[in-house]
């Protein structure tokens, strides 16, 4: 797995005009990292096919 | 104070009402007991951000006189309650715990403070939380909330002061908000009852967002009992959150003492005896079942493969919504938010669209695999927390490598959001101490809309165990 750079996740932030300072930019690359990896197995479940919705409550809400 | 006014402070809900109704306690006389604790107590807890000591007293006085005068009488009448500040109060600040809303006074009520209200409920003051309840406060704006039975502890978030407050006794009992675990988990640091209803049972009007498919409040309670007694209150269809349910509310109260003699109870494999829990909290939570098998409750081992991976699932999609809350304010006062807050926004917010499907999809997986469980089982049961408390100084600092992330956030997070990503009920029981003195919780998890037996297996274990009786030190 290839880790996000400083310099890559810099560039998204820019890209969504938040400033990020230097201090908050090496962890903030740190959270992404572990979130990607932490995400990564889910990778291999048969995904293609299941509806991305969050299945509210066992009735309808209204 | 007396013996007698620590015993009384410590009283359930319920019982404080039935005083009160039997003229035995007067509202004044209860709500400056309150008062007078947290002004004692309080100091070194941070259990509150802002305490309304006359506005609780003129309701006290309004209160006692109704009683006086034969009128009608509330539920709640008389009992003196806190309220995470989250929710919205008129004419008393919200701060959501964070500075950018330091001087926030809203002019309506939320609904659940209506409600509360409505039922004769006293309110004195607004509860310490983690900065807009999520999680990885590094700098506590109003002050650093501390665990009453050890001070250098986490008392768990986000509802940190709602749970505090119940456990310390300087509340009758609390509401909190629980999107992936906020009210359980200090529910389950602070060794006090913690329910979780079904998403959309309570209404979220009225309450700052962090995100709308899991969004719950919920009540924090000494006991069982009187967390079924607030849920009885706040449940219900409100027109002001669309997304509340009309699913008719039933009498919690009716069926609490019920017997649990055939109840089918499935043990969460992964979460009960997988690496990542402690041996003391595996220990205390397989007594519990235990317990409940000795009442006549059949339980089984299960495994749902996919709860380990929850927590970075939740994180992925909770985190992103509040990405999108927090948008604007992120761009023009990222200075105002607390390190740790800003931080997970801001990743929150380069979170890669795919990787969000990726969660989405496998969040609708986990839903079903938790729904399979529940069809064959009426309760799936573990740990509400991998751990008890941890000390406050392990969640401190800068994060210097992915590989903390994940024992930060990820681990004790697929413990309590199974159910929220589910829209499930829950509640977090105290079942144990730790040979240091920190409580330990049990988790059990129904199906939609079925609080009732959830509330019912939680109340005849309680009954079995004196964990609820224990007082933290230091709070008579």
């Amino acid at each position: 797995m290839i880790d996000l750079t400083t310099d890559q996740v810099g560039a998204l932030a820019a890209a969504l005009g938040l400033p990020v300072t230097l201090e908050d930019l090496a962890e903030v690359t740190h959270r992404l990292n572990a979130l990607i990896e932490a995400l990564e197995p889910l990778a291999e479940l048969p995904l293609e096919t299941v509806e991305p919705v969050p299945g509210l409550g066992g009735a309808p809400a209204s | 104070m007396s013996a007698g006014g620590t015993d009384l402070a410590f009283l359930g809900a319920r019982q404080i009402a039935a005083l009160v109704r039997e003229r035995k306690v007067s509202p004044t006389e209860i709500t400056r007991l309150y008062l007078e604790r947290i002004e004692r107590l309080d100091p070194r807890l941070s259990a509150y951000i802002t305490v309304i000591p006359e506005a609780a007293l003129e309701a006290a006085h309004r209160a006692e006189a109704a009683v006086m005068r034969g009128e009608p009488l509330g539920p709640l009448h008389g009992v003196p309650y806190a309220v995470k500040d989250q929710f919205d109060t008129a004419g008393v600040r919200t701060t959501s715990g964070s500075r950018i809303l330091k001087d926030h006074v809203p002019t309506e009520d939320a609904t659940t403070i209506s409600r509360l209200n409505a039922a004769g409920g006293i309110l004195l003051g607004k509860l310490n939380l983690t900065e807009f309840a999520l999680g990885g406060t590094q700098h506590f704006p109003f002050g650093q909330p501390r665990n009453p039975w050890n001070l250098d502890h986490d008392p768990g978030g986000s509802s940190s002061g709602s749970g505090i407050a119940v456990a310390a006794a300087l509340c009758a009992a609390s509401l909190g908000e629980d999107t992936g675990g906020s009210v359980r988990s200090p529910a389950s640091f602070c060794g006090v009852v913690g329910l979780r209803p079904t998403w959309s049972r309570v209404s979220r009007h009225g309450s700052f967002p962090l995100s709308w498919s899991m969004d719950t409040p919920g009540p924090l309670a000494r006991t069982v009992e009187d967390a079924a007694w607030l849920l009885q209150v706040i449940a219900g269809y409100d027109a002001k959150d669309p997304l509340s349910s009309r699913v008719p509310v039933p009498d919690y109260a009716r069926t609490l003492a019920d017997p649990v003699h055939g109840l089918r109870v499935g043990i969460i494999r992964e979460l009960t005896s997988g690496p990542e829990t402690d041996a003391e909290v595996r220990e205390a939570v397989v007594e519990a079942a235990r317990c409940l098998e000795r009442l006549g409750a059949v339980t089984e081992e299960l495994s749902l493969p996919l709860v380990p991976f929850a927590g970075a699932i939740f994180m992925a999609l909770a985190d992103g919504d509040g990405a999108g809350v927090h948008h604007r304010w992120l761009r023009t006062r990222p200075g105002d938010y607390d390190q740790g807050t800003r931080r997970r926004l801001l990743t929150a917010s380069l979170i890669p669209v795919s990787l969000q499907q990726r969660a989405a999809r496998a969040r609708a997986l986990l839903r079903a695999q938790m729904l399979n469980a529940l069809a064959r089982h009426d309760l799936l049961l573990c740990p509400t927390a991998h751990q008890p408390a941890p000390p406050i100084a392990a969640a401190r600092g800068t994060i210097t490598g992915r590989h903390e992330v994940a024992g930060r956030f990820f681990t004790r997070r697929s413990y309590v959001t199974p159910a929220a990503l589910a829209g499930l009920p829950a509640i977090a029981v105290p079942c144990g101490f730790t040979r240091s003195g920190l409580p330990i919780s049990l988790q059990l998890i129904g199906r939609h809309f079925e609080e009732a037996t959830v509330l019912r297996a939680a109340h005849a274990y309680e009954r079995q165990s004196e964990w609820s009786r224990r007082r933290p030190p230091g709070t008579n």
